[in-house]
């Protein structure tokens, strides 16, 4: 039998941030409600695929099923799912009215709130590269999807393996034009990952990267980056356009930088690497709540302390700025355990 | 790559100097050297330009070798590097700086001729009065040949009238065709337009050359006719 403390927090959002904070909560007593708004927990950490070669990459996606298994099974944490956020009151405690999607109306009381809201996909349409045209045009989000779902990797528009595929970097992030100037720090690690892991399941796989510079992907960086230039083609120019051949084959425009040319490839399959945004629904929670958001969108937690502008009320996780699941499962943890704080000390 | 081995030995690291083009207010420091530009751009590989190596010279302070250099008149100015740029660069208007630094007398062959023309006798072809106006009225005949289109005139400075065109001087030189295109319309469409019979030039190659002075000169004198002919709207197609 768990200890339990009668103290209540609600926790929106079921992603793999709110799982930890959940579960971190729960082992110490606190009671939990997790209000999810889709049908099903792990957000997008459950869609991501194991990227392991010959042994673990450390990539993390397989994190979010033992948190899962917790959110499920521990009888101090209560999962509604598929419901939205409608209301909040500040009174004794703090009253989260929300409702299901048969429109059936419900409430919970709780000591403090964490939003773990996670974020958005970069969505490509608006850049050169025909993505909502083109069928082999894929985002990194869906490959990894792909991957997970059929242990395979095949060109959207006939089925069979992609010989030549090229990844495109920073796809919706380090841009001023979309007012998107962070770097989403998950894009270089999935992709490069992934790239390996079609190396070792399609030996003889031509993979390119159009990047700008490659992002930290762990502590053994450094041999990591070695293997990237010898095993994949690298090309440090962003491509300008993306146009569609006959039988689905994508030309890529591109500027090499190695020998002056402007050039067109023929590819089999093109990754856009998207990177993370602030959701949609953050402008309409936060003013629900109370709260601010930073100039981008995020949710402001005092310089990531995971302290809102209002008392009681937590932010966390992609919610707050883009990270990968390592870091939001830290950030879960420490979240949790600034709540435990506030509310041994503040109630 | 020893070609390109052999090409940076001609940058001389020594000449590098931030302070340079500092004051230059054209975003370039925040480059993330993408180069989305020069993967966009129609020119890229042309005598070994590209558009980030321009942005990265200015950067750097390279300022000399640019302006001495060739890349920035290979340059279309067409702009799509701009449209793309995420950080929103004017790419174009850093090459225009670059042309405006040089010495006129400098300033490639055909722009600097024309303009030059242009400034002095009120179009780039240095084409006088009377032949402008022979020109004008020799295509409104044969426009008047064709059915539908009897008694066609081109009204050269007609006070008072609704429409002032300016005319590229091309128009009145190889492609005196494709003058008709808009004439026909201006008369189906009952349009009250005229036509200046001096300063007619509708280009204004101060843009491409970075000379703001020459373009205020083109421009004033579409203005002045505006003014004397009591014109109110203006189809400057160039």
């Amino acid at each position: 039998m768990e200890r339990m403390i009668d103290q209540n927090v609600i926790i929106l959002g079921g992603g793999i941030t709110g799982l930890t904070a959940a579960s971190e909560l729960a082992h110490l007593g606190y009671h939990v409600e997790i209000i999810e708004k889709s049908e099903s927990i792990g957000g997008h950490a459950v869609r991501l695929t194991c990227k392991a070669t010959e042994k673990c990459v450390k990539c993390g996606a397989c994190k979010v099923d033992e948190k899962i298994q917790i959110a499920h099974s521990h009888i101090n944490i209560n999962i509604h799912m598929g419901c939205t956020l409608t209301g909040i009151k500040n009174g004794e405690r703090i009253s989260v009215y929300y409702r299901n999607q048969q429109d059936r109306k419900s409430s919970s009381n709780a000591e403090a709130v964490i939003i773990a809201t996670g974020f958005h996909p970069f969505n490509p349409e608006t850049k050169p590269y025909g993505y909502d045209r083109f069928k082999n045009v894929i985002t990194s989000l869906e490959l990894e999807k792909r991957i997970k779902e059929h242990n395979d990797i095949k060109k959207p528009s006939d089925l069979t393996p992609p010989e030549k595929i090229a990844f495109v970097q920073c796809v919706g992030s380090r841009d001023s034009s979309l007012n998107h100037l962070w770097c989403s720090k998950i894009c270089c690690p999935s992709s490069l990952r992934m790239a390996h892991l079609i190396q070792t399941k399609q030996p003889g796989a031509d993979i390119s990267f159009f990047y700008i510079d490659f992002q930290n992907c762990g502590k053994d960086y450094q041999q990591f980056q070695t293997t990237i230039h010898k095993n994949f083609r690298t090309i440090r120019a962003i491509p300008g356009d993306i146009l569609q051949t006959k039988n689905n084959h994508l030309e890529v425009s591109f500027f090499d930088p190695v020998d002056h040319k402007a050039k067109e490839e023929i590819f089999d399959l093109v990754v856009l690497s998207v990177g993370i945004t602030p959701n949609q629904g953050n402008r309409d929670l936060s003013e629900k709540l109370g709260i601010n958001l930073t100039e981008f969108g995020f949710f402001d937690t005092h310089n990531q302390t995971g302290m809102t502008s209002k008392a009681g009320i937590f932010a966390a996780g992609t919610a707050c700025h883009p990270m990968g699941i390592e870091e939001s499962l830290s950030s879960g943890i420490k979240t949790a355990f600034r709540v435990v704080e506030y509310l041994k000390n503040g109630k | 790559m020893n070609k390109v081995k052999e090409k940076s030995k001609t940058i001389n690291l020594n000449l590098l100097n931030h302070d340079k083009c500092k004051s230059w207010d054209y975003l370039q420091d925040i480059c993330m050297t993408c180069s989305i530009c020069s993967s966009s751009c129609p020119v890229s590989g042309v005598d070994d330009f590209d558009p980030r190596k321009m942005v990265r010279m200015v950067s750097l302070g390279f300022e000399d070798e640019l302006i001495q250099s060739r890349w920035p008149w290979i340059c279309t100015m067409c702009g799509k590097c701009e449209s793309v740029c995420p950080m929103g660069i004017d790419i174009p208007g850093i090459a225009r700086k670059v042309r405006s630094l040089r010495d006129r007398d400098k300033v490639p062959g055909i722009l600097h001729k024309g303009l030059s023309m242009a400034l002095k006798t009120g179009n780039n072809l240095g084409l006088p009065d009377e032949d402008f106006i022979f020109i004008i009225e020799d295509v409104a005949e044969e426009i008047a040949e064709e059915p539908g289109f009897e008694n066609f005139k081109a009204p050269i400075d007609k006070k008072g009238a609704n429409l002032l065109t300016t005319i590229h001087n091309k128009l009145v030189n190889t492609h005196t065709e494709d003058l008709k295109h808009w004439w026909k319309i201006f008369y189906v469409a009952k349009e009250d337009w005229t036509v200046p019979s001096k300063n007619w030039e509708g280009t204004s190659w101060g843009l491409f050359t970075g000379d703001d002075n020459a373009m205020k000169k083109m421009a004033g004198r579409v203005a002045d006719h505006m003014k004397q002919l009591e014109v109110k709207n203006l189809l400057w197609p160039e």
